[in-house]
């Protein structure tokens, strides 16, 4: 683990309407650092995560991820960010039914101009890393969770991000799914994958994460470094 | 019920962008249906609707005065269901001051005290109805204000009939011809009226002409014999109307047709759309305790409450668009001064709100029926994906990214696209229908226009009071050459001649000058032009009507001058001073012929001031009456302008069944949509993927609309000359171009792309976080 930021919050402030969702948040991660997010509902972990996808703006305060400021660029700029810097994936997925596995993978370079026979190249290969090579036909439907959990993970793969961004992605996974989505990224952080996870899920934080945010009202109430399970 | 109307009330107010929608195509599409309707009505039967507004005669009989009185006429009323009359009725000769060639020979004057009563109620267009000595009213067609005073009739202010001068007080129209003109019982007295006219409406079959005699043989029954001089039916003038009126309906019919299906195929589209796109709500509904039964309400009071405001309003904007349009148009042929019939505002108001009522009831009983479960999953389940090997194949191509899942995605939801795919079908085929008929209209006139030279000139007429010149044909053609500005002058003279085997006369007009380089040559359908004695060329109604055919021998006679002919040529007009009743003819001298027999048509120099023009030849000999010529005809102005706004109100109907779609396919994929612009998908790429899958289908929409547009235009072009009696040259179909063709695959693109911007844009727009953490 190096001491580059790759996420650096300062004094962020997100309002919906009266409500603050996010109030005065400030908060670094370092390249390589797996960090969990964890706090009740509506405690504001997922707008934090939004403002880090440059998903939504901040009503104040400054987001900036990989040296740039993602409160201050445009929609346009904030897409081709997110293509080149950032991975996601979700709790329930999100992959595109009319593609095929392959297809849904290859599509996030496929986006930056690369040709398709490039794009599904590197997509087998990710497929071959996260061990669904045999998979690589099929479409969403018939996938299992976990199935479609890591197609999402190779997905967000992709254009190699500089951060990978979880949002409960166990969270509508049975046991053994969510246990082997956890060894994944397990595996990912391990070889320099920086991770921001947002989880309900306390077993998941403290299998992934090197450090665990807690938050409550908008605001961090604590944070600790962790010893992996 | 009352839970009904409160969830249908929230719905219509959570939904906002559909409920708009809805009202606007509601809107759009009754305006179109009612213009449609109208349309259709005006042109199949203005005759049975002008007649049932005047409670026209269905019978104009004339007794004669001196074997039938009054109360004899007023007393046999056997079958009669309303009766006017008995009216004097002198016939009477127009003397030397002809007011024009619209008013000649004998002339009918019935004495009318006033143009209302139960039968024949005169449409008093201009002026007022004559109600002192020395006044008269004349019957002919309405015309508006402006057209009035340019036209013939604002010039005519006194006739002289029987020695006796009448002043033109107002201008009336009569659908059952029940006179040429009318003037006070007293007045007509004194004109020796040897007539008596009753006009009757019937109880029972009139339908044909033989029916009509069957009820006048009632009436007449018990009057002493031969005391009926004559009898017109009503069929007389409807049979002559179908001829006039009925050059619209090819025109304008097809639009009617097509602004039915298109209002159809996009409320349907429309409503079933919303519906499908709100089986989540219908499943909170069923899980809140609704029944299927109060489900379907709630959608159908949901889709009404636009619908019924948009078919008001658009009923109104029909209405008021199609009155204007269809009183201008049919009022020249004197079917327009009644309104949009109350069948077409029934069926604006009932039509679509029951067509969205219907359409909407399908789909509707189907989520009534879905479990809870199964409506809240409908939404939001992952589909099993639909055109998986057109996606499969598109991923692989070099296309960029977002216009290949553009291009797949039509073909996952089929129903919607084929709905879609028809809607633009029609617009294109309606705007290169009205592409074609513009341009074929418009070469049509253009070759009228040509023909006729800008300038028509006859020697003044000393019986009307005008000065006579005194130059002989040749000086005036010097004279005319020698102008400033003049360019080409066509001379001719007309003779009338009995035609041998025929038994109505024949025009004949003898050209020499410019008169083939002016146009009527290249106006030529069949054979060639004349260039010998003893040729000559016929217009294609003539030819028609007389059954004439180039090569065709003709002996034409009279006063001992007999000459054979042959028809070398059928042109598509005749000159403009004779109708398409005269043949053309090398030049000859005519015997006997004065001054004013001779017509003199002027082709000016482009830039050539035409008033300044004629006033030079004023100037230059005050006996030559010079006029502008350079108008065009009356159906190309309405005909485009119809097919303008029609075509214009389709397509812009067609772009909002794209507008639908698009923003149902935004609705469905929301969650696609937020996923692809996490990804790094720019609010560009966005709409290029959803106007691409809109583009696609305009492209085969303009592909497989243009062949349609294209028939129509090829079917109905001849079909309107054949009402017309008239043969089109080629150059009038031949208005397709590879450019205008490109111009109408395009045109079926700009529609789809003007309707997917507007829901592609508030797509790229989207709150990615608000998306795809609303599971």
């Amino acid at each position: 683990m190096t001491t580059e930021t790759v996420v650096r919050l300062d004094g962020v402030r997100k309002e919906y309407g009266e409500t603050a969702a996010l109030d005065g948040v400030s908060l670094r991660i370092r390249r390589g650092e797996a960090v969990a997010v964890m706090g009740p509902s509506g405690c504001g972990k997922s707008t934090l995560l939004n403002m880090v996808a440059g998903l939504d703006r901040p009503t104040s305060g400054e987001v900036t991820v990989h040296g740039e400021r993602l409160d201050l660029m445009s929609e346009t700029r904030l897409a081709l960010f997110r293509r080149h810097h950032l991975g996601m994936i979700f709790q329930f997925f999100n992959l595109l039914d009319d593609l095929s596995a392959l297809d849904n993978v290859a599509l996030a370079a496929q986006l930056t101009g690369s040709p398709a026979g490039t794009a599904r190249r590197r997509a087998l290969e990710l497929f071959d890393e996260l061990g669904i090579a045999d998979r690589r036909d099929l479409y969403p439907a018939a996938l299992s969770g976990g199935e479609r959990q890591r197609v999402a993970v190779a997905r967000a793969l992709m254009n190699r991000p500089a951060l990978l961004l979880a949002d409960e992605p166990t969270g509508a996974l049975d046991s053994r799914a969510g246990e082997q989505v956890m060894d994944l990224l397990i595996d990912l952080n391990q070889i320099g994958q920086t991770l921001l996870i947002v989880t309900h899920d306390e077993r998941l934080a403290h299998r992934c994460a090197s450090r665990l945010v807690e938050f409550a009202d908008g605001r961090i109430a604590a944070e600790s470094t962790l010893d992996r399970v | 019920m009352r839970a009904v109307w409160a969830a249908a009330r929230a719905a219509v107010r959570r939904r906002r962008l559909q409920t708009f929608v809805i009202g606007l195509v509601a809107f759009l599409c009754t305006a179109t249906v009612v213009v449609s309707l109208a349309l259709l009505d005006a042109t199949s039967t203005p005759f049975d609707r002008v007649f049932a507004a005047q409670r026209g005669a269905h019978a104009v009989a004339a007794f004669d005065r001196a074997l039938v009185s009054d109360a004899q006429l007023t007393g046999a009323r056997e079958g009669v269901a309303a009766s006017a009359g008995p009216f004097a009725q002198a016939t009477v000769s127009l003397e030397s001051d002809d007011p024009g060639p619209w008013l000649r020979g004998p002339l009918r004057v019935v004495g009318r005290a006033a143009p209302d009563g139960d039968v024949d109620r005169l449409d008093v267009w201009q002026g007022r109805w004559a109600t002192g000595p020395g006044e008269v009213v004349l019957n002919a067609v309405p015309a508006d204000g402006e057209r009035f005073a340019q036209g013939p009739l604002s010039a005519v202010s006194e006739v002289t009939v029987g020695g006796t001068t009448l002043r033109v007080v107002g201008w009336a129209w009569s659908v059952s011809a029940s006179a040429d003109a009318w003037a006070t019982p007293a007045q007509v007295a004194q004109l020796d009226p040897a007539g008596t006219q009753m006009l009757y409406r019937f109880s029972g079959d009139v339908s044909s002409r033989e029916a009509v005699r069957q009820r006048l043989s009632g009436v007449t029954t018990g009057l002493p014999g031969r005391s009926l001089l004559a009898a017109q039916p009503y069929q007389v003038m409807k049979d002559e109307a179908a001829e006039t009126a009925g050059v619209y309906l090819p025109f304008l019919g097809p639009f009617g047709v097509l602004g039915l299906l298109v209002a159809v195929l996009i409320v349907g589209n429309v409503v079933s759309g919303a519906v499908v796109s709100g089986f989540r709500h219908i499943g909170v509904l069923k899980s809140l305790g609704f029944t299927p039964r109060q489900v379907v309400a709630v959608y159908l009071t949901m889709v009404s409450v636009p619908a019924v405001t948009g078919a008001v309003l658009g009923t109104a904007l029909g209405v008021a668009g199609a009155y204007p349009l269809l009183s201008d148009t049919f009022r020249d042929l004197g079917y327009g001064q009644t309104g949009v019939p109350t069948w077409v505002w029934v069926a604006g108001l009932l039509g679509v709100p029951g067509l969205v009522l219907l359409t909407a009831l399908v789909p509707a009983r189907r989520a009534g029926r879905l479990s809870a479960a199964e409506a809240i999953s409908a939404g939001s389940a992952p589909r099993r994906g639909r055109g998986l090997r057109v996606q499969r194949a598109l991923s692989g191509t070099r296309l960029p990214r977002s216009v290949s899942l553009g291009l797949g995605l039509p073909f996952a939801r089929p129903a919607r696209t084929a709905l879609t795919m028809a809607s633009l079908l029609l617009g294109v085929i309606t705007v290169t229908f009205a592409t074609g008929l513009s341009g074929s209209l418009l070469r049509v006139a253009a070759l009228g226009t040509e023909a006729g030279g800008d300038i028509g000139i006859r020697p003044g007429n000393p019986d009307f009071n005008e000065t006579m010149s005194t130059r002989t044909h040749q000086e005036v053609e010097a004279l005319l050459r020698g102008l400033p500005g003049t360019e080409r002058i066509g001379i001719s003279v007309t003779r009338s001649y009995a035609m041998v085997g025929q038994s109505s006369p024949v025009q004949v007009d003898f050209v020499r000058g410019d008169v083939a380089a002016m146009g009527h040559e290249r106006q030529l359908i069949a054979g060639r032009w004349m260039s010998a004695p003893g040729e000559v060329v016929a217009p294609t109604e003539m030819a028609n009507e007389r059954g004439l055919k180039v090569g065709d021998t003709l002996t034409l006679e009279v006063a001992g001058d007999r000459m054979t002919v042959t028809l070398v040529g059928v042109t598509m007009m005749g000159l403009p001073g004779s109708g398409d009743d005269a043949l053309f003819a090398p030049w000859r001298e005519v015997p006997g012929a004065t001054p004013d027999d001779y017509y003199y048509q002027v082709e000016v120099a482009e830039g050539t001031d035409l008033a300044g023009y004629m006033g030079a030849v004023r100037a230059a000999d005050p006996g030559l009456s010079p006029w502008d010529n350079s108008g065009g005809d009356d159906v190309t102005p309405v005909v485009t302008t119809f097919a303008t706004v029609l075509a214009l109100l389709l397509a812009t109907v067609a772009a909002l069944g794209v507008l639908n779609t698009v923003a149902l396919d935004v609705l469905d994929r929301r969650r696609d949509l937020g996923m692809l612009k996490s990804i790094g998908m720019t609010p560009r790429q966005v709409i290029t993927m959803l106007v691409t899958s809109m583009a696609a289908l305009g492209v085969v929409g303009g592909l497989l609309g243009i062949p349609f547009g294209l028939a129509a235009h090829r079917l109905v072009i001849p079909m309107a000359a054949d009402s017309a009696k008239i043969t089109l040259p080629d150059s009038v179909m031949a208005v397709w171009n590879p450019v205008t063709l490109a111009l109408m695959v395009l045109c079926g693109v700009l529609i789809a792309v003007l309707g997917a911007l507007l829901p592609a844009r508030s797509a790229a727009r989207l709150t990615i976080a608000r998306v795809l953490h609303n599971e």
